[in-house]
């Protein structure tokens, strides 16, 4: 028999805040908290807007300011949510009090990490910059000042999977991992990878993680140019929507099986009870326009958590703004649920697309959603576009018709998942 | 590349790692004789590891001389930057471009996944692909991992490292993991790709069937970034879950394709990992690095190396740890495979590999004859 999975802590950090519920408070009030970005001079830039985190000082988000010399932006993001999660389940606090040192390293060694990473960024390229301008497109110049031009951490510092090994390190977890760099799903295949890694009995306990920072002007220009970036904004299911709009952040999750939970008597957030992953074989950028393998991703997620489609309380969409994905998101969510659709939501319109962190942040907002009984509202949307007639959803605030909310991310490579957690 | 794969407009999309994965991916697909189909593409699931983020060098040598020229990117440059408005350098960049050409490609319509954790993400995919097909997600699975650093930016990172051998002058002898002169790695490139198939459709079919994929162990060392803890703490671990979960115990295995990269730290720690777990046992288990000869394939290595365990029990033949003159003696207790190959029936092959970032992957691959024989006693 499977383990049950319970989530026990929660961590989120993105434009609209820095805690779960401060996040969701600002999304109940409809607030977005996009705005012309900061970062860099986006003067000339067919879009310029996005969801950062601004005014922040990188360091204050790290216990070991140190790290700041090893990791990237995106990292630092990642570390800093994994670590609120972490304290807020209260598990290594527990491990730490165990009299029995041999309980201690058991327990680290059935703690598993499973992290949704961007895979990467431009701008860590661009740190060869000063030497290719320096060795006038020599190689043989280039190899002979490497020394003297880049950082010696440049490799360290770019590794995809920085967030997996430094959040091993600070809470000395050695269990099962994975690192995800598949895009938009990432955050949510880390995941269903615990989650299942926790059913099968390879890990007791674990922290998944999603974490990205795809605000940088490279980046900015080619989704602009492939048709998936918003000039103006981001207003999902609308007639009007162009687009998505890219944020920063990470969020992160603590989940142990039901022995784990009560060996500790741990506080318990909700519970994963399944998950489905598809696949539409499309390609890098392009998708079905039926929603067919969102659909599958879907059915397969009901059919894991051994539950039916009328027992889903809220739906968290992917809702990226983006005409090709709302609108075909929209039709296989008619598909699958019909005229009984429970309240539909989406979060991106507040704070940006996390791309790789994005499941899990909204995973975690479901959580908070679910909790609270409330779904809210979204607050970009004015005309639903009749493309998407029949999606049930609303600018205004309502109530979850039952305690399991139903999770949907997609990504490049045309892949899909489905989450379904319960409070 | 375009005469391996047969298609040059598709290559306009690929990263030169990328290429590699579609040749690797429709030799696996050819020799296993079985791919998707419109009724089976729905249960066929794809895991890969793929390489770091990387813009080839000549995609970012025109950004250079465009938008950076004099050495700090000019945002405002890039805005009529050919290269930075190109969608097929944009394509060639991103790290789900292997998984999504090979998913379309193939018609692969079930899980997709891809990860990195350095060099253990070949070996850490093709665990994925495993557990894919034990838990019920997927019939058949295409695994494997493709890489290249060969290029400025990658190379230059690891000697940045210090990390690879700077034994230039005699590049055949310069990688030579577990000899007690190993003074670093050096890069490989390419890819590996294997088709797993549930045991008994697989019978079925009337397969011809390598070796079961049997076991995978995967810890993290939470130590440092780039070593593994001298006591071997994290692959500890890694081998005795992989050995756990293929039912198996140390008197199973026959051969080891190590990680070996030929670098002090690792090949010390690896040492100490299989010592601490085999113990007497270390006397009578074969012990290979395959990079003595072609190299670190970094995320790819993990996949290459395990095909070379499928095909050490089909063969029955231990590759060779070429370049071994002078054993280390922290790596003495290794019965490392000499001067030529070793013939002898491989009844489980290991394959380890360790990552920067601490992750350790380890996966177990068995006879199929030892697993017909534990089928027909109902096990």
């Amino acid at each position: 028999m499977a383990h049950r999975v319970f989530v026990t802590g929660a961590g989120a950090i993105c434009a609209a805040g820095r805690t779960p519920d401060t996040i969701f408070a600002d999304i109940v009030d409809g607030r977005s908290s996009i705005a012309p970005i900061a970062s860099f001079d986006t003067a000339g830039y067919p879009s310029h807007l996005a969801g950062e985190i601004a005014g922040v000082e990188l360091r204050s988000l790290l216990a070991d300011r140190k790290l700041l010399k090893f990791i990237r932006r995106t990292d630092v993001f990642g570390v800093f949510a994994a670590a609120e999660a972490m304290r807020d389940a209260g598990a290594t606090q527990w491990r730490d009090a165990l009299p029995d040192p041999e309980a201690a390293t058991r327990f680290n060694d059935r703690f598993g990490c499973y992290v949704g990473s961007g895979g990467g960024t431009f701008d860590s390229q661009y740190d060869y910059f000063p030497l290719m301008t320096e060795a006038h497109d020599d190689l043989r110049a280039f190899g002979r000042e490497l020394e003297a031009n880049v950082n010696p951490m440049w490799l360290l510092r770019s590794l995809p999977n920085n967030v997996l090994c430094h959040v091993g390190i600070a809470h000395n977890l050695k269990g099962a991992n994975a690192c995800i760099t598949h895009h938009s799903v990432s955050g949510t295949l880390a995941i269903v990878e615990a989650l299942e890694g926790l059913r099968s009995g390879d890990a007791e306990r674990a922290v998944a993680i999603g974490h990205e920072a795809p605000i940088e002007p490279q980046n900015m220009l080619y989704y602009y140019r492939a048709g998936l970036l918003s000039p103006d904004g981001l207003r999902p299911f609308d007639a009007s929507r162009n687009g998505s709009i890219f944020g920063e952040g990470a969020a992160a999750l603590v989940v142990e099986t039901g022995e784990a939970v009560a060996e500790r008597g741990a506080n318990v957030l909700g519970e994963l009870l399944g998950s489905g992953s598809a696949s539409e074989a499309q390609g890098l950028l392009a998708i079905s326009d039926d929603g067919e393998g969102l659909a599958r991703a879907i059915a397969t997620a009901l059919d894991d958590a051994g539950i039916a489609a009328g027992d889903v309380g809220m739906i968290v969409a992917h809702a990226n703004g983006t005409r090709n994905s709302d609108v075909s998101e929209s039709r296989a969510l008619l598909q699958v649920f019909g005229g009984d659709m429970p309240p539909v939501t989406g979060f991106k319109w507040a704070f940006g697309h996390l791309l790789a962190a994005s499941g899990t942040i909204e995973t975690v907002l479901a959580l908070e959603a679910l909790k609270r009984g409330v779904v809210p509202g979204i607050a970009a949307l004015s005309a639903l576009d009749d493309a998407c007639a029949g999606l049930n959803v609303s600018r205004e605030t309502r109530s979850p018709s039952s305690n399991i909310a139903l999770v949907i991310s997609r990504g490049f490579g045309s892949t899909n998942t489905a989450l379904l957690v319960r409070v | 590349m375009a005469a391996a794969i047969g298609d040059r407009k598709l290559l306009k999309f690929l990263s030169r790692a990328h290429g590699f994965a579609v040749a690797a991916a429709d030799q696996a697909l050819a020799d296993a004789g079985i791919a998707p189909t419109p009724a089976t593409a729905t249960r066929w699931g794809i895991a890969v590891g793929t390489g770091m983020m990387g813009v080839p060098y000549a995609d970012l040598a025109e950004v250079h001389d465009h938008s950076a020229a004099g050495g700090e990117l000019e945002p405002g440059n890039l805005i009529d930057d050919p290269s930075a408005n190109d969608p097929m350098v944009f394509c060639r960049s991103q790290s789900a471009a292997g998984l999504s050409t090979l998913a379309r490609r193939y018609g692969i319509r079930g899980y997709a996944t891809s990860v990195h954790t350095a060099c253990a993400s070949g070996g850490q995919a093709v665990g994925t692909a495993m557990k894919l097909i034990r838990r019920g997600v997927a019939d058949c699975v295409l695994t494997g991992g493709f890489d290249s650093m060969v290029n400025p930016v990658g190379l230059a990172g690891f000697c940045l490292l210090s990390a690879v051998s700077q034994d230039n002058d005699t590049p055949q002898r310069a990688s030579r993991p577990f000899d007690s002169t190993r003074n670093g790695f050096l890069l490989g490139e390419g890819a590996g790709f294997l088709v797993l198939e549930e045991w008994e459709s697989a019978k079925r079919r009337g397969a011809r069937i390598y070796a079961e994929l049997a076991g995978d162990g995967n810890s993290l060392s939470s130590y440092r970034i780039t070593d593994s803890p001298p006591d071997g703490d994290g692959p500890i671990q890694a081998i005795q879950q992989s050995l756990a979960n293929a039912g198996m115990t140390i008197a199973d295995i026959d051969y080891i394709n190590a990680h070996g990269t030929s670098t002090a730290m690792n090949d010390r720690s690896e040492a100490a990992a299989i010592k601490h777990v085999f113990g007497a046992r270390c006397a009578d288990i074969g012990v290979s690095s395959t990079k003595s000869s072609m190299g670190h394939l970094i995320a790819a290595a993990g996949a290459v190396e395990a095909v070379v365990c499928a095909l050490a029990i089909r063969d029955g033949v231990m590759p060779v740890n070429a370049n071994l003159v002078s054993v280390d003696p922290d790596c003495e207790h290794l019965n490392l495979v000499r001067d030529v190959p070793r013939k002898q029936v491989v009844r489980a092959a290991m394959s380890t590999s360790f990552g920067f970032g601490g992750s350790n992957s380890c996966v177990v691959f068995r006879h199929p004859r030892e697993t017909d024989a534990l089928v027909a006693q109902g096990r």
